[in-house]
């Protein structure tokens, strides 16, 4: 099965059907994942900031790891499953862009990175968190992080605009 | 003069016309200058009123937080006014009967009257009343929210 026929059943699902032939839930999930937004990729930008050094640089990271950690997981959870009803209707145009695919991909490589911190570093946080040079690997990891979340937002944002030829 | 001839006057005007000329790479620019300044603007509006609720960077004072995420809160105010600016001027005349473009800007003056007193008043004392900050949150996040949710929905609400 190819992604376009994936593509294509999710559509004429039956929940793609409804979705589709509702005038009010589409734009109600699009503006519940714009606001979702804003609990996943605002708050782990504000996280990002703080590993790079940027935001709130005299607070301990595992402080703002924990006590961000259920907005922003809570804010992941709606932004995805938002993000996935949206794939149900928009069905199998969205292969038309080579912008999906990569958002796809770009969410992959923020998802493998945020794994690869935590196994890496986030067990050993209350070690290195009050020190002045924290392991070069977490500044980096807060710079992937940074860079691919905001590149999924960016590929996002142009889909419907690449989505129409 | 009222609104609609302001509106179509500015749509009209040279500034205006030339943008709607430009090629439309600049458009989607400024989309996603909007979406930037969006995020810019509303991750520290989250990040003070869910202190303010008593939950996030409890550790943290109010003013802290205010003042560490003032800088990210002004550029995302650059981004957002020049891209909203940009977007609007070329076709101002076809926002003005957009039901959802005016819910947009009543509810950003509200968010912002309470920004200026209310939230202002609230994030400038160290411990708050209690009642009277989780209101404030409240309030803020709902008109704020609501900013955003009018603003995805203007290209919805059939002109």
């Amino acid at each position: 099965m190819t992604p376009r026929d994936f593509l294509q059943q999710l559509q004429d699902s039956s929940l793609g059907v409804a979705l589709s032939e509702s005038i009010y839930m589409y734009p109600l999930v699009e503006g519940l994942h714009l606001i979702s937004l804003v609990f996943s990729f605002g708050l782990i930008l504000l996280t990002d900031l703080r590993l790079i050094g940027f935001f709130l640089p005299n607070a301990p990271v595992s402080e703002i790891l924990s006590k961000l950690r259920p907005w922003l997981i809570s804010g992941f959870v709606v932004t995805f499953v938002t993000g996935f009803l949206l794939v149900f209707v928009n069905g199998p145009t969205l292969v038309n862009t080579w912008v999906f695919p990569i958002k796809l991909l770009l969410i992959l490589l923020a998802g493998l990175n945020a794994v690869w911190f935590e196994v890496k570093f986030g067990r050993r946080i209350a070690q290195w968190d009050t020190q002045l040079q924290y392991p070069k690997g977490a500044k980096i990891a807060g710079w992937i992080s940074l860079t691919t979340w905001s590149l999924v937002v960016v590929c996002g944002r142009l889909i419907p605009y690449l989505n129409a030829h | 003069m009222s609104t609609q001839p302001f509106f179509q006057a500015l749509q009209n005007s040279e500034l205006a016309i030339s943008i709607g000329q430009s090629n439309h790479l600049y458009g989607v620019l400024a989309q996603l200058f909007h979406i930037a300044g969006l995020v810019l603007i509303l991750a520290p509006v989250l990040l003070v009123n869910l202190r303010l609720l008593g939950a996030g960077l409890t550790n943290q004072s109010i003013a802290q937080l205010v003042k560490a995420t003032n800088p990210l809160i002004w550029t995302g105010f650059v981004f957002i006014l020049f891209s909203g600016l940009f977007m609007f001027a070329p076709s101002a005349a076809l926002y003005y009967p957009n039901p959802a473009f005016w819910l947009k800007f009543q509810m950003l003056a509200l968010a912002l009257i309470v920004q200026f007193t209310l939230y202002r008043k609230v994030t400038a004392t160290e411990k708050p009343n209690r009642a009277l900050a989780i209101l404030t949150a409240i309030l803020s996040l709902t008109l704020w929210f609501g900013v955003g949710i009018a603003g995805r929905a203007i290209g919805y609400v059939a002109a």
